[in-house]
C-alpha cells in the first residue's frame, strides 16, 4: 500500500527553516523526506493548503505560502495560537514534522493572467496572497499590473515585510502599506485597509481584487471594493475554518452544502454570496 | 399526565401579566410535550404564556437555562431580565449560582411552586421525591400553590449503603460496567446548572487531563472528577441522570459526596444564599471547617 | 421461502464467532446494544430497537489512524488498518440503511475514507426484519421500512418455527454456508405500518426556512449534548488529534485518533483564537437538520435520516425532528 492510498497519513518533513515572521507568527519551511512526499507536492498551486503535523499535538491546516517554482520545500506561516501551533512553535530546525496535502483548489492563475490584480492582505492573511505575488512576479509578462495592499493591526504583525523591496522593484506593481495602530518608529500610512483601499482607488477595468484576513476583514474589504465599483466576479477570497480531515469527511468546515476544504478554500464573492451560512 | 388545572391557570395569567408590563423578556416554565409529559419552554409573549402548564411530570431543573441568559442578545442591549419557573430542589440552584456570583438576582424573577413530589412517565413518584421534605422553594419572589400536608421524609441514604456493603474490588466493577456504557455524550453536564465551565477540564483540545478518546479510562475520570467538582455545590436534582441516554447512576455519585460534605461540614448546597461556594472558604470566620 | 431454526441459527452463530468478530444484539444491564458476542448464548433473538446504532462497528467512537514513533530527529508511522473479519448479525433495517448513508460519503466519495473501506469490505450485515414499527420509528417516511432487504447482505425475519432467511448478495451467501435450512411454503408476514407517515420536505424547502423563528422555537431548548447525534446511524462528524502514550529512554510513542464528534456541541465552530461561527444552540441546531435534509442529499445523495426514531425518544428536552420535518413541509 503506497502512502498516498490514505489520505490521513502524512508525509514526512524535516524543518529546514525557522524564523520570526512578525510577532506570534513564524515563519517554516519544510523539506519532504519521502519520495512520495516530494511527488504529491511537485505541482501544488498557489491557494492550496496542507496540515502539518506537530507529532504529539496534532495537526492543522495552513496555507501553503510558497511555490515550486521558486524551491524545492513547502514554506507556512504560522501563528501561536492552540495547542498544535503553540508545539510548531517550539520546534528548531532538523525537527521531523509531518505534511498532508496538496489540500484544497486553488487561485485560477491561468483565468488572471492578462488582468489587472489587486491583492488585499491582512495580517497573517497575507501568507496565502505570497504565491500568488511570486506566481506573478516569476511570470510577469503574463499578467497585467498588480497593486498590493498590505495590512496588519500594528508594525510588528506585518507578514514578510523583507520581501517589500522586491515587490516594489517590479516595474509594474504599486505596493501600499499601512497599520490600523503605528507605533513609535512607524511613518507609513496608518488606517484600516478598507480606508487604504478607498485612497488608493484601483482601477475596476480588466481587474480582480483578491483578500485574505481575518472573516470581518474580507466582509468590510468586499463592501468597499462593491463600493469602487467591482462586480462579485471580481473578487477572490480564501477562507478558513477549524478542520480536521480536509478532505471532505470530518464535516466541520461545512458553509451550508459547501466545504471549505474540497470547494474551497478559495471562493469568488458571487459563489459566497450564495451560500446558506455566511464565514462570519 | 394529569395537569393541575387550576394552578396552571394562575401560572398563565401570573407569566401573561410579567410579559404584558415588560417586567421579564421571557418566562422558562414547562409545556405538554406532543409525544406525553413536559418540556422546557421558554415564553416570550401572552400567547406563548397560555401553553405553560403546570404537573407532576414537571421534571426538568429550569435554572440550567439561567447561563444562557446572561448575555445581551445584541451588543449594546442589558441582559434580558427573564422569570423562572422552580420546583425547591431547583430553588438551590439557584442559591448556588447566586453564591458563586453566576447570575444577578434582579435579573430574575423566580416563580416558585409549591411542590407535590414529581413522578416518571409510569406514575412513580420519582426517587428523589420519596426522600425530600422541602415542598416550599427556598428562595422564590413569587409563590403559586399550596405545600401538600406531608410526612417530613428523612433521606437514609439507604442507596449508598447497598454499594458501600460491596468489597472495593466489586464496588470498583459495579461502577466500570456503568462507565463502560457512558458515550460520553456529555447530557450530565450539560443539563447540570453547576457546570458551567466555558471549557471543561475534560474536552480541552490539548487533552490535558484527558484525551477525548470515548474509552473506559477517560469516562472514569470524566464522571469521578465532575462528581468531585460538583461536590458540596450539587443541589440532587438528578438531571444528570435523567437525561443519561445509558442509564448511569449518576445521582449515587453526587449523593454519596453530598453526604460527605454534609458530615463534615453541616453544609447542604443551596440551602441558604449567603453561603460561599463551600471549597472557597478560607480562614476561620465564617468557615464551615 | 428457506426457514432456520432458532436452534440451527444458534450453532451456526457459535462456529461463525470463531471465525470472525460477530457484533449482535446483546442485553447489557438491561439495556439493548449491538455488542462483540463469543457465542450465541449472548445473542438477543427478539428484541426492539437497539438503543445505539451499529455504526460504531464501522466507525469506531474512537479509532487509532496512526501510530507514531520518535526518537530524537528520527519519526516512523504505522497505519493502523482494520483486519479482521467481521458479522453484524440481528442489524435493523434502519441500521443497515445508516451504514448506506455513510457509505456515501466515505466510500463513493473521493478520496475514499482507508479505515471505513477496509472494515466495510470485511463486515457481512446479517439484517433482522423488526416484527413491528417501535416507539419514534418513522422509518417508511424516509425510504425505508421494517422488513426493507437493502443494503443487507441476508435478511432474516421471524416466522413460525423459526426465521426466514433472504439472500441478498452473493456475500450473504457466503456467510450463510452451513446454515442448515429447510424450504416451505408460505412467506413472510407484514408488519404493521406506521399510522401517521412523516412529510419529508425537499432541500429546497429547508433552505427556504434557514432564517426562520422555527430554529429559535425548537433550538433553545437544547442542551447541546451530544445524545442524538451519537445515537444516531448516519451522523458521522468526527474530531482528530494526537495522544503521546508512552515515553521511555528518549522514545517518545503518539497514537493520532480520531473520535466522534458532535456539530450540536457549543465548540464544535470554535477557532483556536477563539471566535465561534455557530455561536447559538439555534444556529447549532439548524445545521444538524438542515444537513440532514439538505445538505447531505445534494452533497451526497442519500437522506442524513433513515427514521430510527432514536433521537426522538433519547432528547432530554423533547427536540423531535419529525416535529421539525412537519413544520417545514407544511407550514
Amino acid at each position: 500500500m503506497t502512502v498516498s492510498a490514505n489520505p490521513m497519513r502524512p508525509y514526512l518533513g524535516r524543518l529546514t527553516e525557522v524564523r520570526q515572521l512578525a510577532t506570534g507568527i513564524k515563519f517554516f519551511q519544510v523539506e519532504l523526506t519521502e519520495a512520495e512526499g516530494r511527488a504529491a507536492f511537485a505541482d501544488y498551486k498557489p491557494g492550496q493548503f496542507a496540515f502539518l503535523s506537530a507529532f504529539g499535538a496534532g495537526e492543522a491546516p495552513f496555507g501553503i505560502c510558497s511555490t515550486p517554482r521558486r524551491g524545492p520545500y513547502l514554506e507556512f506561516a504560522v501563528q501561536e495560537i492552540g495547542h498544535v501551533t503553540h508545539t510548531l512553535h517550539n520546534l528548531e530546525v532538523g525537527d521531523p514534522v509531518g505534511v498532508r496535502g496538496p489540500l484544497g483548489n486553488c487561485f485560477p492563475m491561468e483565468q488572471l493572467q492578462g488582468r489587472n490584480i489587486v491583492i488585499l492582505g491582512g495580517g497573517i492573511g497575507g501568507a496565502p496572497l505570497r504565491p500568488v505575488i511570486h506566481t506573478i512576479l516569476d511570470n510577469r509578462a503574463a499578467y497585467g499590473h498588480m497593486t498590493i495592499l498590505w495590512a496588519a493591526r500594528s508594525p510588528d504583525l506585518l507578514v514578510f515585510t523583507e520581501e517589500f523591496d522586491d515587490w516594489r522593484a517590479d516595474w509594474a506593481t504599486e505596493l501600499h502599506v499601512t497599520v490600523d495602530q503605528g507605533n513609535e518608529g512607524w511613518s507609513g500610512n496608518v488606517g484600516l485597509i478598507t480606508h487604504l483601499l478607498e485612497r488608493v482607488s484601483p482601477s475596476t477595468e480588466n481587474a480582480v481584487a483578491i483578500t485574505c484576513g481575518p472573516p470581518i476583514m474580507i466582509h468590510f474589504v468586499f463592501l468597499t471594493l462593491k463600493k469602487l465599483g467591482f462586480a462579485p466576479e471580481q473578487m477572490l477570497t480564501t477562507l478558513e475554518a477549524r478542520m480536521h480531515c480536509g478532505i471532505g469527511k470530518c464535516g466541520r468546515c461545512n458553509l451550508g452544502e459547501k466545504f471549505i476544504c474540497t470547494d474551497g478554500p478559495v471562493f469568488w464573492q458571487h459563489e459566497i454570496s450564495g451560500f446558506l451560512e455566511g464565514f462570519l | 399526565m394529569p395537569i393541575d388545572r387550576s394552578l396552571t391557570k394562575e401560572l398563565g395569567e401570573l407569566a401573561r401579566g410579567l410579559l404584558e408590563s415588560g417586567q421579564v423578556e421571557c418566562v422558562i416554565g414547562y409545556e405538554a410535550a406532543p409525544r406525553g409529559g413536559v418540556r422546557p419552554l421558554f415564553a416570550y409573549s401572552p400567547a406563548d404564556a397560555g401553553r405553560l402548564i403546570w404537573s407532576t411530570r414537571c421534571v426538568h431543573n429550569l435554572t440550567t437555562y439561567l447561563h444562557d441568559k446572561k448575555k445581551p442578545r445584541r451588543r449594546g442591549e442589558e441582559p434580558p431580565r427573564v422569570a423562572v419557573v422552580v420546583k425547591p430542589c431547583d430553588s438551590r440552584t439557584i442559591n448556588v449560582l447566586l453564591a458563586e456570583g453566576q447570575i444577578e438576582r434582579q435579573r430574575i424573577t423566580v416563580i416558585g411552586m409549591a411542590c407535590p413530589g414529581m413522578e416518571d412517565e409510569t406514575g412513580q413518584p420519582l426517587a428523589r421525591c420519596t426522600t425530600c421534605s422541602d415542598r416550599l422553594p427556598l428562595v422564590y419572589d413569587l409563590l403559586l400553590g399550596q405545600p401538600p400536608q406531608v410526612t417530613p421524609a428523612t433521606d437514609d441514604y439507604a442507596d449508598l449503603a447497598q454499594i458501600e456493603a460491596l468489597p472495593p474490588a466489586e464496588r470498583l466493577a459495579f461502577w466500570l460496567r456503568q462507565f463502560d456504557r457512558c458515550i460520553r455524550c456529555y447530557a450530565c453536564r450539560q443539563v447540570c446548572p453547576g457546570c458551567y465551565c466555558t471549557t471543561c477540564m475534560f474536552e480541552r483540545d490539548d487533552g490535558l487531563w484527558v484525551d477525548m478518546g470515548i474509552e473506559l479510562p477517560q469516562k472514569y475520570l470524566f464522571h469521578l472528577g465532575r462528581a468531585f467538582h460538583l461536590a458540596g455545590r450539587c443541589v440532587a436534582c438528578d438531571e444528570c441522570e435523567r437525561v443519561c441516554p445509558m442509564g448511569l447512576p449518576l445521582r449515587l455519585l453526587n449523593r454519596q459526596l453530598a453526604r460527605e460534605v454534609e458530615r463534615l461540614y453541616g453544609h447542604r448546597a443551596g440551602q441558604e444564599e449567603a453561603l460561599s461556594p463551600l471549597l472557597f472558604e478560607l480562614g476561620e470566620e465564617g468557615s464551615p471547617i | 421461502m428457506r426457514i432456520a431454526t432458532l436452534s440451527h441459527l444458534k450453532s451456526w452463530l457459535d462456529r461463525l464467532a470463531q471465525q470472525a468478530d460477530l457484533v449482535a444484539p446483546r442485553d447489557v444491564d438491561g439495556h439493548v446494544l449491538y455488542r462483540p458476542v463469543s457465542s450465541a448464548a449472548e445473542v438477543l433473538f427478539e428484541y426492539e430497537r437497539p438503543e445505539l446504532s451499529a455504526k460504531d462497528y464501522l466507525f469506531p467512537a474512537t479509532e487509532v489512524l496512526l501510530r507514531v514513533e520518535q526518537e530524537g530527529k528520527e519519526v516512523s508511522i504505522e497505519e493502523v488498518l482494520p483486519q479482521r473479519p467481521q458479522v453484524i448479525f440481528g442489524l435493523r433495517p434502519c441500521d443497515a440503511h445508516g451504514l448506506a448513508a455513510i457509505d456515501a460519503l466515505f466510500l463513493n466519495q473521493q478520496p475514499q475514507d482507508r479505515y471505513y473501506q477496509q472494515r466495510r469490505e470485511r463486515t457481512t450485515l446479517v439484517g433482522m426484519a423488526c416484527p413491528k414499527m417501535w416507539d419514534g420509528c418513522f422509518c417508511v417516511s424516509v425510504g425505508g421500512g421494517p422488513t426493507d432487504r437493502s443494503h443487507l447482505d441476508v435478511l432474516l425475519t421471524p416466522v413460525e418455527g423459526g426465521f426466514a432467511v433472504d439472500t441478498v448478495t452473493p456475500k450473504g451467501a457466503g456467510v450463510l454456508a452451513g446454515l442448515e435450512m429447510t424450504s416451505v411454503e408460505g412467506r413472510p408476514p407484514a408488519v404493521e405500518e406506521y399510522a401517521r407517515p412523516v412529510p419529508v420536505a425537499s432541500p429546497d424547502q429547508w433552505r427556504a426556512r434557514f432564517k426562520h423563528d422555527l430554529w429559535m422555537r425548537h433550538g433553545e431548548r437544547c442542551l447541546s449534548c451530544r445524545i442524538c447525534t451519537y445515537v444516531c446511524p448516519t451522523c458521522r462528524c468526527f474530531d482528530v488529534t494526537d495522544r503521546v502514550v508512552d515515553v521511555q529512554a528518549g522514545r517518545t510513542r503518539i497514537e493520532r485518533i480520531r473520535a466522534w464528534d458532535a456539530c450540536t456541541s457549543t465548540n464544535y465552530r470554535r477557532a483556536a483564537g477563539g471566535h465561534n461561527s455557530r455561536p447559538t444552540k439555534p444556529d447549532r441546531i439548524r445545521n444538524r437538520f438542515l444537513c440532514k435534509f439538505c445538505y447531505y442529499p445534494q452533497d451526497f445523495g442519500p437522506l442524513g435520516c433513515v427514521g430510527c426514531g432514536r433521537c426522538v425518544v433519547s432528547c432530554p428536552v423533547d427536540i423531535d425532528i419529525t416535529e421539525i420535518m412537519r413544520e417545514v413541509a407544511e407550514r
